[in-house]
């Protein structure tokens, strides 16, 4: 069921995602759907969160470190201390959020270059659906398409060989029907009918 | 504002507008979201022969720095009228000071209805376009700029609902057009979040007594939910497939 | 730009509210020491200064024989504008007008035509053989701003507009100094404006107050009770009954504000 923002999701304060409290009652306050009682965001903003494994833009080089953009409105940070490697302007990282403070800029560690491939972005509200339960709906696509795929938790997505082409395919219907029943069974139909066809 | 030209009689002989509109009866409005590529949000609004579209940019980082709020996100709302937007001759570009007040007005509205303390130092910049203008074309943005917001993801209290009531004839009407804009008695804009009833918008020119303003917050609030069917099928028609049920997998 | 230290002082503001207080121990709907100068210049054809406790806001009026707009050429012309100058605040920059000046001008200006204290049909009656008509430029320059411009703003540009000397007209010529008569006014507007401060509604608000204030709601009202102008500024949201109950209060004062003109 759509829920619209402004819509009353429960009568008592459940705060989570995508939601506000007013008067001990909690509302939408972005497009999502209402399944099993639990408000699912359809939409929003990538918020850094502890742990998260991101894929970053390095986006300019200071003494001690540099500024990465990690699809969010906040700054990321990654210090000079965090590894021998040393990044450009333009590189695209994998990395992992360590420390957020209370303005939601996180400092990263663990950076890594990616090897040659490409990168795709989607809705970070769709990265769930795309990994699946127990990684099962990712795991169906890279044996599928034998491309290597990290899907980094800010809805960016990198990949690199096999059928890069099916793999992006599909990831892209998933971002499309999130919202959809049986959207597993579709995916493995669209991989098996389009194997041949991309390769 | 009623001037040496002769007032053009806004009713015809039945009692209706001239436009064959009851008093509480609105233009025809219809929305779509989400109609452009670049912009993060975008809709378009078009009622009765207004259209205005819209788009919404960030969260994004504030430029220049010195402009942003530690606290919270900073919006900056612009509302323009293009040069060919009228119907009579050829405008001049660029914003006046009619537009002016109008974008701040509006920017008043949506700093009232997102959730900027989610979004501290960064900003949200929201587009408005008046393509073509009919009286009401505020309203008409301000419709439009609500669901741009929410095409973009950007946590708000509610959907805005704009209406504008005004005085013609002696008596309180809904959702003027550009003569009785022109020509009429008093024109009322304003804009209601109708989850708490409250005004985010509100202006007034024109001659009206106390109760008249009663009597047009009152018809306003009334045809306000009219103006919210819209916006909510508007949002639905493009979001509103879910038919994600309980036992949906995940 | 908001100075620091003022935003100390709002927050002080913020919290006495809270309480029922004002920091200079007003109560919420009492005003500050309203004067206004009539007449304290003699090149414009009319003036006055409004002094509203500290804030002082000096308005000039002038007349003079322009083109009418195309499509009414027999409507005189009103036109008004305010200029922030940095002189009534360290926070005021110079340059062309910032949307604050804008909006003061529109709502005084909004008040001023809504209730046609001056009848642009009077205005234009007599055009000139070249068809010129009467233009009425009103100029409001805040000298010392320490809070509510915009009331003082109006009942400053009524009076000048009370005042004012309109030119002796002879055949197409105005011959400034020669006295052609008064201002054809048909009524009397200005403007009630409220800030809304931790939930309250303070009247005749400081600069400080308005700093703490999450928003401002001004409403115009003539000498024989009418609504003219409203403009609902700043992001607080208002209640129809709230707003209601403010154009009352507004009503209410008035008589107290035109006793000042």
């Amino acid at each position: 069921m759509i829920v619209l923002p402004g819509q009353k999701v429960a009568d008592a304060a459940q705060p989570g995602q995508g939601v506000f409290i007013e008067d001990n009652k909690t509302y939408a306050s972005t497009l999502a759907i209402l399944r099993d009682g639990r408000v699912i965001p359809q939409k929003g903003q990538y918020k850094p969160l502890v742990e998260d494994f991101v894929v970053g833009l390095v986006k300019d080089v200071q003494f001690n470190g540099y500024h990465v953009d990690v699809n969010a409105p906040f700054e990321s940070f990654i210090s000079n201390r965090e590894s021998l490697e040393e990044f450009k302007a333009g590189e695209v990282v994998s990395a992992k959020v360590v420390e957020v403070n209370e303005l939601h800029e996180a400092t990263l560690s663990q950076p890594r270059k990616f090897p040659p491939g490409t990168v795709i972005e989607i809705s970070f509200v769709k990265v769930p659906r795309v990994i699946g339960r127990n990684g099962s709906m990712l795991d169906m696509i890279k044996t599928a398409t034998g491309t290597e795929i990290f899907v980094g938790k800010n809805g960016r997505i990198f990949l690199t060989g096999g059928n890069i082409k099916l793999a992006i395919k599909a990831i892209g219907k998933i971002d499309a029907e999130a919202h959809t029943q049986g959207l597993t069974d579709a995916v493995k139909e669209f991989l098996e009918k389009n194997k041949e066809n991309d390769a | 504002m009623s001037t040496t030209n002769p007032p053009k009689p806004l009713f015809r002989e039945d009692g209706k507008r001239l436009s064959g509109r009851e008093d509480t009866d609105l233009r025809e409005i219809k929305m779509q979201v989400g109609i452009f590529k670049k912009a993060q949000g975008s809709a378009m609004a078009e009622w009765g022969k207004n259209k205005v579209v819209a788009g919404v940019y960030g969260p994004k980082e504030v430029f220049p720095k010195f402009l942003a709020d530690p606290y919270k996100g900073i919006i900056a709302a612009r509302y323009i009228m293009a040069p060919f937007s009228g119907a009579e001759e050829h405008g001049r570009a660029g914003p006046n000071r009619r537009s002016l007040e109008i974008s701040k007005v509006v920017r008043h509205v949506f700093e009232n209805n997102v959730l900027l303390q989610e979004f501290p130092k960064t900003g949200i910049d929201i587009q408005m376009e008046v393509i073509q203008s009919d009286g009401g074309t505020r309203v008409t943005a301000i419709a439009a700029a609500s669901l741009a917001l929410i095409d973009a993801g950007i946590p708000v209290y509610d959907i805005v609902t704009p209406i504008s009531v005004g005085k013609v004839g002696g008596k309180m009407v809904v959702d003027l057009d550009k003569d009785e804009d022109n020509f009429g008695e008093g024109d009322l804009p304003m804009a209601f979040s109708l989850r708490t009833g409250e005004l985010l918008l509100w202006q007034m020119d024109g001659l009206i007594s106390r109760d008249e303003l009663e009597d047009g917050l009152n018809k306003g609030f009334e045809a306000a939910q009219k103006v919210r069917v819209v916006q909510e099928a508007a949002l639905k028609e493009k979001y509103g497939d879910f038919n994600g049920s309980d036992t949906g997998q995940n | 730009m908001v100075l620091i230290l003022d935003k100390i002082k709002a927050e002080e503001v913020k919290a006495l509210a809270a309480k029922g207080e004002r920091l200079d121990g007003r109560g919420f709907k009492d005003y500050r020491d309203i004067k206004v100068d009539v007449r304290p210049l003699q090149n414009p054809e009319g003036s006055a200064m409004a002094h509203f406790g500290d804030t002082k806001v000096l308005v000039g009026v002038k007349v003079d024989l322009v083109k009418p707009f195309a499509d009414r050429p027999t409507d005189g012309v009103i036109s008004v504008n305010c200029e922030f100058t940095p002189l009534a605040h360290p926070a005021f920059e110079p340059g062309p007008p910032k949307e604050e000046s804008i909006e003061l001008a529109r709502v005084v200006d909004r008040a001023i035509r809504s209730a046609e204290v001056l009848p642009l049909a009077k205005l234009g009656e007599n055009p000139t053989e070249d068809g010129r008509v009467l233009g009425v430029y009103v100029d409001v320059y805040p000298l010392d701003h320490n809070g509510n411009l915009t009331d003082a703003a109006s009942l400053a540009a009524m009076c000048a507009l009370k005042n004012t000397i309109v030119p002796k007209i002879e055949g197409d010529l105005l011959i400034r100094g020669e006295d052609g008569g008064k201002l054809p006014l048909q009524r009397q507007a200005t403007t009630c404006s409220f800030e809304v401060v931790s939930g309250n509604i303070f009247v005749d608000a400081t600069d400080i107050e308005e700093i703490a204030s999450y928003g401002r709601v001004s409403i115009g009202v003539t000498d024989d009770g009418f609504l003219c102008a409203g403009q609902k500024s700043g992001a607080a949201g208002i209640s129809r009954d709230k707003l209601l109950e403010l154009a009352d209060l507004a009503l209410e004062n008035r008589k107290f504000l035109f006793s000042k003109i």
